[in-house]
């Protein structure tokens, strides 16, 4: 009895062997780790899902690798002069994967879609659109209900990816909420299995440069281990986010590359400056010089992340280099003694858990740091929500965070977003710049650059900002951290864009 | 006949009231959970309005008798509201995971069933024995380790390794084989154990020795004789583990990706996702009661002199 069970099992493992073996070689398998709430590109909030809906559903303007605003479905744009009334000129002879043209009509349709209160739209704030009007067949007005220098950039973000309006009420889709995306893209939606995989396949049609594979399947696998699992075996051909303490080991691996892309998510301990002692620059400071940023980077991050060495990442437009808090943890008392604050005192410190890379080992790191120099971190983690609820409480509704622990990753390259956590306009409940920071001259300053139409003027405008942000320390600035993406040493032309998106598209085999 | 209908209306009844209560305290349960849903739903770089459209959306401003009114009203229906994380009725969301779950659930259950009571006779009908001792150290270590590590080490092995099987997903048979030996493995370990003690307890009994004093063999013996009375308490811990499997579900479904109810549970608590979480729940507890039902009535089965009524 016992064998013959043990033989059935034996054929099962076999059989199943052979199954695993197979694999279509035009098909190119990505294993990603969220299951997508949803696939309409106005109600997404998440950059993996966004990832995935890129594949099918174009935007107006495109980021390339280097952070750039590149044309895609518009082929140029000008800037009234207050800044407020944005022209588009849209490529022209391109259709919707449902044979519906792709012209102005279109995008009016999506831009008053993503302007409508009636769509859910949680990231609506970057597109103050106040009315959209198409000029002709190839002209889109867009009138702003204040200027916005960064509108065109916010427009290259996957919220404002314009679908078939034709598709609306087609194939289960609602006005309100699109389950199966119908966009321009070099891929078309086929099928959605919700928990378990996502596939695409090739548009014949596609107006621009065709990809090398014919499908790809996008694998919902959520535990870390189970993705590095997968490409260790060669059951699919990329994977983002591997456990991160296993990054030296594959980057020993012959079989795979790891790409440690350039991200735009920094990484900081927000002090609230409402509360002494952390209303005092100096203690602010001495505590930026108190942690040992680069050893926390290579021993407990595995080399995935860069020093801050300014208030925004390398990668946004307007990032203005200001040096670096070394380690200096003699400094670091000195300054704390100056500022009054005695050995022993005790510092709240609350941090999330599994939603950073290491985002409580680092804590803990950081904890360490500051019992060196004499105080008393008091740690306390929390899950999401619960620590959402935390640090959003306005000050004078009893917030009682000291120093809590954040990421931030502005969805389009631009400082306009990273800026907003200083502007005291900002200040939960209102927004999210959870440090309570408030200087009247860098309130002034940010909402100068957001409607200086000038580049260069812009660019100054947050060099001035960063300069005096630096200085005031209302964060920790601890980390950049890359965006981890190993691919099989079988294909080439895997890259990444600096806001935490792969860039796999035109990925073909290496020989 | 009368009696068992009665019976069963009874316990129909019962089980309503169960989840009722249940009901109640999960509505309450998700709740009390410190964190705004709408808050979370609209993500970081939402604006103050977004989040108070959202929550008037899912009637956050309402107060919670309200809120329980409707949903119960929704409930009776058969409605279970929509998902805010993803705008779609939980009922729709939930038919193919629940399909995926009951599907791990069921071959598990199965597996751990077989193996169990097979490895539980044979170490009880040669008790102290060589294979006893194998099969009461492969079972303390079966009991004892935990799923998610099991898990990987079937994945490193039989996915990394032997390259025999896929390391996640639900594509065709072959996917069920790891996920489904992961989750039986307690169950496995606990079923043998409890066959054991029951069949050493009842091949002592007279009527045993009567039969194979009557020449029957002993194969007969233990599989007639034996392993039908000791049926009951291994029938009742068998039940009991589907339970278990269920629940152990959440952490096999996301190690090895199972598109089930498992894992849309923890993403549904993490974003509090409150109509998804209490519909879960139902579900989860509505197989429960069922469960326990089925395993009353299949007593009645073996042991004929149990009725009910």
């Amino acid at each position: 009895m016992t064998r013959r069970l043990v033989l059935a099992v034996l054929v099962c493992l076999l059989f199943g062997g052979v199954m695993a073996g197979q694999a279509s070689a035009a098909t190119f398998r990505i294993a990603v780790g969220v299951d997508p709430d949803t696939l309409d590109p106005v109600q997404m909030t998440t950059t993996t899902v966004a990832n995935m809906v890129d594949y099918v559903v174009e935007t107006l303007t495109f980021l390339d690798q280097e952070g750039k605003v590149r044309p895609m479905l518009a082929e140029s744009w000008s800037v009234s002069a207050d800044g407020t009334q944005h022209t588009l000129k849209l490529k022209k002879g391109v259709r919707f994967h449902d044979g519906s043209p792709f012209d102005a009509k279109a995008v009016k349709w999506n831009l008053d879609r993503l302007k409508d209160p009636g769509v859910k739209v949680p990231i609506r704030a970057p597109y103050p659109i106040k009315d959209v009007e198409a000029v002709d067949a190839s002209t889109v007005k867009v009138t702003l209900t204040r200027p916005s220098a960064p509108f065109v950039s916010a427009l290259s973000w996957t919220t404002a990816g314009i679908v078939s309006p034709a598709s609306a009420d087609k194939h289960g889709n609602e006005y309100k909420n699109i389950v199966y995306p119908v966009g321009t893209g070099p891929y078309v939606f086929k099928e959605r299995k919700k928990g378990e995989s996502i596939t695409v396949t090739v548009n014949d049609k596609y107006w621009g440069r065709k990809p090398t594979y014919d499908t790809v399947l996008f694998r919902i696998v959520p535990e870390a281990a189970t993705r590095e699992s997968l490409i260790l075996a060669g059951q699919v051909d990329l994977i983002i986010l591997p456990p991160v303490a296993d990054i030296p080991a594959l980057q020993r691996n012959p079989a795979v590359k790891v790409l440690l892309a350039p991200s735009d998510r920094t990484i900081f301990m927000a002090f609230n400056t409402t509360k002494a002692p952390f209303n005092d620059p100096r203690v602010r400071q001495a505590l930026n010089y108190a942690v040992d940023k680069s050893a926390i980077v290579n021993s407990v991050l595995f080399g995935a992340a860069d020093v801050m060495d300014a208030p925004t990442a390398p990668s946004l437009f307007g990032y203005c280099k200001q040096g670096a808090y070394e380690f200096n943890p003699a400094k670091a008392k000195q300054l704390l003694a100056a500022a009054g604050v005695k050995p022993g005192t005790k510092v709240s410190f609350i941090h999330p858990t599994g939603r950073y890379t290491q985002d409580k080992e680092v804590a803990q790191a950081i904890a360490g740091y500051l019992r060196e120099v004499g105080l008393e971190p008091v740690l306390q983690t929390m899950d999401w929500p619960t620590y959402i609820k935390t640090i959003v409480t306005p000050a004078d509704k009893g917030n009682t965070t000291e120093v809590h622990f954040l990421g931030w990753a502005p969805a389009f390259l631009d400082s306009a977003q990273q800026m907003l956590q200083f502007l005291s306009s900002y200040h939960p409940p209102a927004g999210l710049a959870t440090t309570f920071y408030k200087d009247p001259k860098v309130d002034e300053l940010i909402v100068a650059a957001d409607s200086e139409s000038k580049e260069d003027k812009r660019k100054e405008l947050y060099c001035q900002i960063a300069k005096k942000v630096w200085a005031d320390a209302p964060w920790i600035f601890m980390y950049v951290q890359r965006f981890p993406i190993v691919y099989s040493a079988k294909v080439r032309d895997v890259g990444g864009i600096p806001n935490e998106k792969f860039y796999a598209i035109y990925a073909r085999p290496t020989q | 006949m009368n009696f068992f209908r009665r019976y069963l209306a009874e316990r129909f009844v019962a089980s309503v009231i169960t989840l009722l209560g249940v009901s109640i305290i999960v509505f309450l349960m998700v709740r009390l959970l410190p964190g705004d849903p709408a808050r979370v739903l609209a993500g970081l770089l939402a604006t103050e309005e977004d989040i108070q459209r959202i929550q008037i959306e899912l009637r956050l401003d309402r107060p919670l008798y309200v809120q329980y009114g409707i949903f119960l009203s929704r409930l009776v229906r058969g409605d279970l509201g929509k998902s805010a994380r993803t705008s779609e009725p939980v009922i729709q969301e939930l038919k193919p995971r629940l399909a995926a779950t009951l599907q791990l659930a069921f071959v598990s259950a199965g597996l751990a069933a077989v193996l169990g009571v097979v490895a539980g006779t044979l170490a009880a009908s040669r008790p102290y024995s060589r294979f006893d001792y194998l099969l009461s150290l492969t079972t303390l270590f079966g009991v004892s380790m935990p799923v998610y590590w099991l898990g990987l080490m079937l994945i490193i092995v039989f996915a990394v390794q032997l390259n025999w099987l896929p390391a996640a997903g639900a594509e065709g048979a072959a996917s069920l084989v790891l996920p489904s030996l992961t989750l039986a493995a307690f169950s496995v370990a606990l079923i043998a154990r409890m066959t054991r003690s029951s069949m050493l307890e009842v091949l002592n009994q007279d009527y045993v020795r009567t039969a194979r004093a009557k020449g029957v063999s002993e194969a007969l013996v233990v599989a007639r004789h034996a392993l039908r009375n000791a049926l009951i308490p291994i029938i009742t811990v068998v039940g009991l583990q589907f339970g278990t499997l269920l629940g152990g579900a959440v952490l096999t479904e996301s190690v090895f990706g199972w598109p089930g109810m498992g894992l849309l549970l923890v993403d549904s608590i993490f974003s509090r996702d409150y109509a998804m979480v209490q519909g879960i729940v139902l579900v989860f507890s509505a197989l429960f009661i069922l469960t326990n039902l089925v395993v009353d009535l299949f007593y009645a089965v073996i042991d004929p002199r149990i009725h009910y009524g």
